[in-house]
């Protein structure tokens, strides 16, 4: 009796993942990712916003926010262009952290710090759909790329939110 | 007594020295068969539309990463090496995909306009350390034979894939990472708005050229 119970369970588990894996729908046409920017006093390596924009690309894919998520600078069809978005965005604060500080001291001090802000902005007519400000705060000891990741799934995961339930 | 000391002593550190600058030579990697990967594109890319679909040639591709072992790969877990050399393979995805549509010339004689690429990057670039970060990156001059005037067309193609434990996954996903960046870039050239841009102001400048001079 109680296997039975348990295998209608995961069968009705099973149908639920599949309709919820159904519901993933596209909103956009295409999405392209642009490389931020750094605003004065931003000491962050070319590599980082390369890194970044890479991470960004990968996350948007994996949302499957856009039918395609295509490159910078790449053509769109003009039956296209009003279905589609081009995300451009800013690096505003980089603080570096400091490990002693981060050791002593703890409960937040001393963590490494990013803030960007995202920029989603139609591809038709340049109209700025939404604008995500993004702080992630990381142990001063990790790579600087691992900031760009969490910043990376931070946007895709905002954009999902606004985007998909906004359709 | 001291000199002797010291002499020995020196002889002990240069020993030691000599040592580990030989472990260091052996630890270095060497191509075998089983960690050799082919990178290829899985399917030819479709280029944009071009107003007049003139036909291209691929005249030269050369490397400009400064990278003095390009087929080296990844040099840790006994190091991951390339089939071919990065330019080979990098002309050899544009020729396949420009010829899916029919847009390559049979020889540089009847090409419309001829690309010669420089590649700055193949292969892995600085990562997080939990993923493998793979990026191809090169710059296309454009000309018009007949002309001579030429454009500047840049590509580039990144990609993520996870990372691995075992050997074995770590050279699939590495092959993976670099098919799925050699597609993006080649994507990112053929598809380009600056590709368009370029073959309209050589096709426009080549048939101004030809047109004969008007007499007053």
């Amino acid at each position: 009796m109680r296997i039975r119970t348990a295998l209608v369970m995961l069968l009705f588990l099973g149908l639920a993942g599949g309709s919820a894996a159904k519901d993933t729908t596209a909103v956009f046409k295409t999405a392209e990712a642009k490389h931020f920017t750094g605003t004065e006093g931003v000491e962050l390596t070319p590599a980082f916003y390369d890194y970044f924009y890479a991470e960004l690309r990968s996350e948007l894919t994996k949302s499957k926010l856009a039918s395609e998520v295509i490159g910078e600078g790449e053509a769109v069809d003009d039956a296209d262009a009003a279905k589609s978005v081009v995300i451009t965005g800013t690096v505003t604060e980089y603080k570096k952290g400091s490990a002693v500080k981060s050791a002593l001291i703890g409960f937040g001090a001393g963590l490494r710090s990013l803030k960007m802000d995202a920029d989603v902005v139609r591809r038709s007519d340049k109209q700025n759909l939404s604008v995500f400000h993004v702080h992630v705060k990381v142990d001063p000891r990790w790579n600087e790329k691992t900031m760009a990741k969490f910043a990376a799934q931070q946007i895709a995961r905002d954009m999902k939110k606004e985007f998909a339930e906004k359709k | 007594m001291c000199i002797t000391g010291r002499l020995a002593g020196n002889f002990v550190l240069a020993t030691v020295l000599f040592a580990f600058h030989a472990r260091a030579v052996a630890d270095e990697p060497k191509p075998k068969p089983e960690n050799i990967i082919g990178v290829h594109l899985t399917e030819p890319v479709a280029p944009q539309k071009f107003e007049h679909a003139p036909k291209f040639w691929v005249s030269d591709v050369t490397d400009r990463s400064g990278n003095p072992q390009p087929m080296l790969v990844l040099k840790s877990r006994g190091g991951i090496f390339l089939d071919r050399q990065p330019t080979i393979i990098v002309r050899e995805s544009l020729e396949e995909s420009l010829k899916s549509a029919n847009l390559l010339a049979a020889d540089a004689n009847s090409a419309d306009l001829t690309v010669r690429v420089y590649l700055f990057h193949f292969g892995l670039a600085e990562g997080s350390g939990l993923d493998f970060f793979g990026k191809v990156e090169y710059s296309a001059i454009v000309k018009n034979p007949k002309t001579g005037e030429t454009a500047e067309v840049k590509a580039t193609g990144t990609s993520i894939a996870k990372g691995a434990a075992r050997k074995k996954n770590v050279q699939k996903n590495v092959q993976d990472d670099l098919e799925e960046s050699l597609k993006d870039a080649t994507r990112n050239f053929l598809r380009g708005q600056q590709l368009k841009e370029a073959v309209a102001l050589l096709w426009k400048g080549g048939n101004e050229a030809q047109k004969p001079e008007a007499n007053p």
